[in-house]
């Protein structure tokens, strides 16, 4: 007669697979951790100054030979009542927050945007949450900025530092009007004067993964580069629904065939 | 026979949650899925490893095709087909070394987690569970 002569319980193999399965799951994690790269410390007022003023003074023919790039057209038309900022002129107005990588990829193509139209002052450095998604994401902070333009208001809201501490709270209004447009309440959220508004990023943050913020700026000089195709393109998609704003004023810069292009798709 | 149930179930709910990723894949319908510091759907599905290399085929179309075979291996089982339980066994070993790649991708590479994929690594790690503990050879006679 056979009989058993060793029997393994039937909960050892299963249970060896969960903790083995369970271990490895652990070291991923820890390989993360140690991989995460650590946040640079912000640039100085004089190096920020340098990095904005080589983003800021790219040549239209730079941001023409760009067009749309790689930037995923995220605008759509809204309709309301047309939003006046401060100063009475149509309002382009943003709300994000430090943490978000996404607000941190959308605020370099805006500043070049913005910067075809006036002139910002008080710009400093900062990157996104060192443990949310693309960590470090070199960009600046519309915090404590100044925006001045003949053509355009701006506002901005930070809602919360990289450290997800609150900074600057929305009006009633500016809630509202978030409510309004961006349902979902993704950030950044981006209003033209209540005739055009878009949520989300243009481009994933991962282009600017690793970089200095002088390092992005070197790249934007090279068109073909996946920062400027990236980051112009998106410019170029903010610059010509600033365009719709404004009636086409500034000529120099709406009047450019690629602004002239991509006003026609907004519709 | 229960438990070939049990992986039966968990073969056809990982079918619909291949079929939901690769339906979102190829048309407009907005993803299901929160985004945190460590959630991120979109992060992992709009990546790189998003497609099968080299294609523009999602890689949750590989899980139509694991989960309706080991969908189709519990039923075998359950219809008495015994003599599946080795290529059910290799199978979902397979579908197994397959998820702890994925994994390492999610957390090592993009450090993110898609909570769809998730489910449907879990489902896999079931099906590979019963296989083990359901298949011939656990008892050593002489």
């Amino acid at each position: 007669m056979r009989k058993p002569v060793s029997v393994t319980p039937p909960w050892v193999a299963p249970v060896a697979v969960v903790a083995a399965v369970a271990l490895l799951v652990a070291a991923f994690l820890v390989i993360r951790w140690y991989t995460t790269p650590v946040a640079p410390p912000p640039l100085t007022v004089d190096a920020t100054q340098q990095v904005v003023s080589s983003i800021t003074s790219l040549a239209p023919s730079e941001l023409d030979a760009v067009g749309t790039g790689s930037a995923n057209n995220l605008i759509k038309k809204v309709s309301g009542s047309p939003l006046s900022g401060p100063n009475g002129q149509p309002e382009v107005f943003y709300m994000g927050a430090e943490y978000c990588p996404y607000c941190g990829a959308e605020r370099w193509p805006m500043i070049i945007a913005l910067s075809r139209f006036g002139t910002f002052s008080g710009l400093k450095t900062t990157s996104s949450s060192s443990t949310d998604i693309y960590p470090n994401t070199p960009t600046f902070t519309f915090h404590g900025a100044t925006y001045a333009s003949q053509y355009v208001d701006f506002v901005s809201v930070e809602t919360l530092d990289r450290n997800q501490n609150p900074l600057e709270s929305p009006t009633s209004a500016e809630q509202a009007l978030a409510h309004q447009y961006d349902t979902a309440g993704s950030i950044p959220f981006v209003d033209f004067g209540n005739r055009y508004a878009f949520d989300g990023a243009m481009y994933l943050p991962d282009v600017l993964a690793g970089m200095s913020w002088q390092a992005v700026a070197d790249s934007l000089t090279q068109p073909s580069s996946p920062q400027a195709k990236a980051i112009l393109g998106s410019a170029n998609l903010i610059t010509a629904a600033i365009c719709k704003l404004t009636t086409d004023q500034p000529a120099t810069v709406c009047s450019s065939s690629t602004i002239q292009s991509i006003e026609k798709t907004l519709g | 026979m229960r438990w070939q149930l049990l992986a039966l179930a968990a073969g056809v709910a990982g079918l619909g949650v291949s079929i939901y990723l690769t339906v979102v894949h190829y048309t407009s319908i907005p993803l299901a899925c929160p985004a945190t510091a460590l959630i991120n759907c979109e992060q992992v599905l709009s990546s790189p490893f998003g497609v099968i290399a080299g294609s523009a085929i999602p890689t949750s179309a590989t899980g139509i095709v694991w989960f309706a075979v080991s969908a189709l291996f519990a039923a075998g089982r359950l219809a008495g087909r015994g003599e599946l339980a080795r290529v059910q066994l290799a199978w979902s070993s397979l579908g197994l070394l397959t998820v702890l790649f994925l994994v390492y991708i999610e957390i090592v590479l993009l450090g993110a987690i898609c909570i769809w994929c998730t489910t449907a690594h879990v489902l896999v790690l079931l099906i590979f569970l019963i296989s083990l503990t359901n298949g011939k050879g656990n008892r050593v006679t002489v």
